[in-house]
């Protein structure tokens, strides 16, 4: 299906199987939104003005398809993958996937879908509930993790420190059974550099889905609403909008050239029904706002429909305008813009549970700024040694607490988090909590410090742990203890006999992220050769998987792969000469609720999703 | 032995990092600069706590004979920056082996050629003292001349590479004083050295510094394949400690015309050197006469740097933008 899908046709031309899906084939009329997408020719930078819509700014309108008749209310959403690029055509590689992803989940537990779709949303809003009184409220943290299935409709604020227990029930499947949801990108094996994902990140409910590359450009998918048709069938990501959020700029007093690949993308929480979210790449963060409109107002006294006034002798009687239904459109706005905070390159921003604030770290100072106000930022926390020849150490990622807004970690280059309390000082150089490990001498090497460089860290949802990625392993670390990490996991040890040559080649600076799934049961992430890892931390078992088109085969089970290191090796085990270094999975993403992970793989976005376990547990 | 090959050999691969983070789209991303300039401490440690049994071998390939009769006359011309003292060929020749089995044949192309002017370049700084520190000095030029070609990943704008023979010319004289190696025996003729020299050598009289510790300095940084551009700056720290014992490799054709653009390189070398200072400072107490001398080397804070880096000296405000803008 996938090869067919790959075929199918110019961009946006999805054929859509229409005898599969039962619908009346509108796809001829379909007009993808790709046909006007903002600039991606393929590898055209800069871009060629005016051939976006990005130049009508302020707002980016990505027109939706009519819906076809007797359709949801909502149209369906433009199909074509992520294609931005004229040509050539990424093969809409969702065609038929629809079919494909008919999910019969028949003698499985039938998770009546209106709970699972309930309690996403509710841990949003128990999410946001806590935000702005975490700092008042009980330390407990909400649970933002749905109960297990018979326990959906249980009261959503109960509170709990640890991950909930393991689902008694459970399937043992450790390593999971994960399916290829969806392909999105092209198969050329000429990748134009602005193709190159650069971060992926689902939003608070997991419905919206959004990826920055390294051509400034956002790309939202949005998950279709289960269709009554398959109850237990699980929406597939379509694309929602996509537009251009930053563009190569050129600071003339240091003659430098600022990149616009997009650094990070954080969601806001949703708080009415436009989505916001912040985009950033090395020296502004945008806040843009995504609506959608679906009526407009017809039958005005002086215009007419294209907006031409009318010739007052034609008007013989006063209306009233009225609202009527149109084609769904997805306006995507600028709404803030906030410049000039930062003097060295911006490696994460963060989102407080206040809603109202977010911090953006660069390598040597992170900055408070409120959502509202883009002219003024506090600066929280100054590392830059007053002598610029002292300097031995840049903040390489930071976050926000989920439940507390007065506490936020940051990473160091050396290995070290530090935990700060805002209410402690309003410059927090000092820390609260180091959390620190001794270096174990017996691995010291010429590069050890540069793989114990954190490149990626994250709380987990319950808020009382952390996940943090340097080169060779993740380490999860509990807040209450600072001497080392409670988990050590080992990515690719493999690789440590080879640090000289990654060191050539640069590999050695990969920033590799790191994810915790819903229930902070499983901690995922990428290595090489399109290899990621999944490491369940009660059952202790891992488990190494492929994004490949090749061995991604449309609902089948993912096979999992070994890397083999010499000694016995297995039949389908890949030598650690063999691994391909260019393909890397630097980031990943997983769905707040379900087993749902995407995984950015250069310029292709794959959705995985384990259809036997689909709950967390 | 193979440790510090390794270790030259990484620190080669660093500086041509460094100096292609110039170039690179989006500005130099500190963090990168920071780690590569961690690595380049742990190889110059390695590298310099390492005993260094042969420093002068006979390389087969590499630097002729000729560097050791350059310096005789060299020894007025070019500003050897490098101080490194031309040794005789024997002494060269290890430090040609050791570049080539690195390899970048490019670099080394030039690089041999430059070394014997490097060589006499060295030999200048070298020459005024004394004909056995410029020996000695001149071996290491050769050996870390050589060592820069193979770094090899510069290429000739490696020019931070290029430095190597640049240092080898003037600037650097690292070797000499670091560590230990001689500290008076700066080489005068260092003048140029600006970058890493050792800082003191305040060259005039180069006692022939001890061969043993020569030859480790430079080299490594050295890659930098021709005269041109500028070394990388992780160079400037490295070199101080290690003599330069190899003849910038860049050999012959550097000689004058690379002078200048040596003086350029060695500030440049120099500045990025005093940016990663702080890193340097925390190595062991050897490190930090090297790096006060790189640094000083533009701030002519040390009197024997001052002798030597006058003309970086000069040169420094160009730079001195850089550094700001980095």
């Amino acid at each position: 299906r996938l090869a067919e899908a790959a075929n199918a046709g110019p961009v946006g031309g999805v054929e859509r199987d229409a005898s599969v899906r039962g619908d009346s084939p509108s796809a001829s009329t379909h007009t993808p939104p790709r046909a006007r997408a903002p600039r991606l020719s393929p590898g055209a930078l800069p871009r060629a003005p005016g051939s976006t819509p990005c130049d009508q700014r302020p707002g980016i309108l990505a027109p939706r398809p009519p819906s076809a008749p007797g359709a949801a209310p909502r149209a369906p959403h433009p199909r074509s993958g992520r294609s931005l690029l004229g040509a050539p055509p990424r093969p809409p590689a969702r065609a038929g996937s629809r079919a494909r992803r008919r999910r019969r989940r028949s003698g499985r537990r039938a998770r009546p879908p209106a709970a699972a779709r309930r309690t996403p949303v509710a841990v949003a809003a128990c999410g946001a509930a806590h935000g702005p009184a975490a700092g008042l409220a009980s330390p407990r943290a909400p649970a933002p993790r749905p109960p297990p299935r018979a326990r959906a409709h249980a009261p959503l604020l109960f509170c709990q420190l640890t991950a909930p227990p393991p689902r008694p029930a459970a399937p043992a499947a450790d390593q999971g059974s994960w399916c290829l949801c969806q392909l999105n990108g092209a198969a050329d094996l000429e990748v134009s550099e602005a193709d190159i994902i650069s971060t992926v990140e689902f939003n608070h409910t997991g419905e919206l889905l959004a990826t920055g590359d390294k051509g400034g450009r956002v790309v939202i998918f949005q998950r279709e609403p289960e269709s009554k048709n398959a109850p237990h069938s699980q929406g597939e990501y379509d694309v929602y909008s996509t537009f251009q959020s930053h563009e190569p700029e050129f600071d003339y007093l240091k003659s430098l050239e600022i990149e616009e690949k997009i650094n990070k993308i954080k969601w806001l929480p949703q708080q009415n029904a436009a989505h916001s979210l912040l985009s950033t790449n090395d020296k502004t963060i945008k806040l843009w706002k995504i609506t959608e409109r679906d009526k407009r107002p017809e039958g005005y006294n002086l215009k007419d429909e294209e907006g031409k006034l009318k010739d007052l002798s034609t008007v013989t009687s006063l209306q009233v305008p009225v609202l009527k239904p149109m084609d769904l459109m997805v306006e995507v706005s600028p709404r803030r813009i906030f410049a000039n905070g930062h003097t060295y390159h911006i490696n994460s921003i963060s989102v407080n549970s206040d809603c109202e604030t977010y911090m953006s770290a660069d390598d040597l100072r992170i900055n408070l700024w409120h959502l509202a106000i883009t002219d003024r930022s506090f600066n929280i926390v100054d590392i830059k040694p007053a002598n610029m020849e002292d300097l031995t150490e840049v903040i390489t990622a930071s976050e926000f607490h989920p439940h507390h807004c007065n506490l936020f970690v940051y990473s160091s280059s050396k290995g070290s988090l530090r935990l700060c309390d805002m209410r402690a000082a309003a410059l927090c150089d000092k820390h609260s909590k180091l959390f620190e490990e001794p270096e174990d001498p017996s691995n010291r090497s010429f590069f050890s410090e540069i793989i114990s460089s954190v490149s990626d860290v994250k709380f987990s949802h319950s808020g009382r742990y952390m996940l943090t990625r340097d080169y060779l392993t993740v380490k999860v670390w509990d807040l209450n203890m600072e001497a080392r990490p409670i988990e050590t996991y080992q990515v690719h040890d493999y690789l440590r006999s080879k640090l000289c040559s990654l060191y050539e080649n640069d590999c050695i600076f990969d920033k590799f992220e790191c994810a915790w799934n819903g229930s902070d049961s499983v901690i995922m992430t990428g290595a090489y050769n399109n290899f990621f890892r999944m490491f369940d931390r009660n059952t202790k078992r891992d488990v190494t998987l492929e994004a490949s088109r090749e061995s991604s085969k449309p609902r089948a089970v993912l096979k999992p792969r070994r890397v083999c290191v010499g000694g016995k090796r297995r039949r389908d085990d890949i030598s650690v000469d063999s691994l391909d270094f260019t393909k890397k999975i630097l980031h990943t993403a997983w769905h707040p609720a379900e087993n749902i992970i995407a995984i950015a793989a250069t310029n292709n976005l794959y959705i995985f999703q384990d259809k036997v376990n689909s709950e967390m547990h | 032995m193979e440790f510090k090959l390794e270790a030259h050999r990484i620190v080669s691969i660093s500086l041509g990092k460094i100096y292609n983070s110039r170039v690179q789209r989006g500005g130099i991303k500190l963090h990168k600069n920071l780690l590569v300039s961690l690595v380049l401490r742990s190889a110059r440690q390695v590298y310099l706590s390492d005993p260094c049994p042969g420093l002068y071998l006979a390389g087969p390939a590499g630097i002729p004979a000729p560097p050791p009769q350059q310096l005789g006359e060299p020894a007025a011309g070019p500003p050897a920056g490098w101080g490194e003292p031309p040794p005789p060929a024997a002494g060269a020749s290890w430090a040609d082996t050791e570049p080539q089995p690195e390899g970048s044949a490019v670099s080394e192309a030039p690089r041999v050629g430059d070394a014997v002017p490097e060589a006499t370049v060295t030999g200048v700084g070298v020459v005024p003292q004394g004909g056995a520190a410029d020996a000695a000095k001149a071996a290491w030029s050769r050996v870390e001349g050589p060592r820069q070609a193979a770094a090899g990943e510069a290429e000739g704008p490696a020019g931070g590479w290029g430095v190597f023979p640049l240092g080898s010319r003037a600037s650097r004289r690292p070797c000499g004083c670091p560590l230990g190696g001689e500290d008076s025996s700066g080489t005068p003729a260092a003048t140029p050295r600006a970058a890493c020299c050792c800082a003191p050598r305040p060259a005039e009289d180069e006692p022939p510094a001890p061969p043993a510790v020569c030859p480790r300095k430079r080299g490594a940084a050295g890659v930098g394949g021709g005269p041109t551009s500028f070394p990388a700056p992780g160079s400037t720290p490295l070199k101080k400690p290690r003599r330069n014992l190899e003849q910038p490799p860049s050999g012959g054709e550097d000689d004058d015309t690379e002078e200048m653009d040596t003086g350029n390189v060695a500030n440049l070398i120099s500045i990025f050197g005093s940016s990663f200072s702080g890193l340097l400072r925390k190595s062991p107490g050897g490190g930090r006469e090297e790096e006060e001398g790189e640094k000083s080397g533009p701030e002519a804070a040390e009197p024997g740097q001052i002798c030597c880096d006058k003309p970086v000296l000069r040169d420094m405000n160009p730079w001195s933008t850089a550094i700001v803008a980095f």
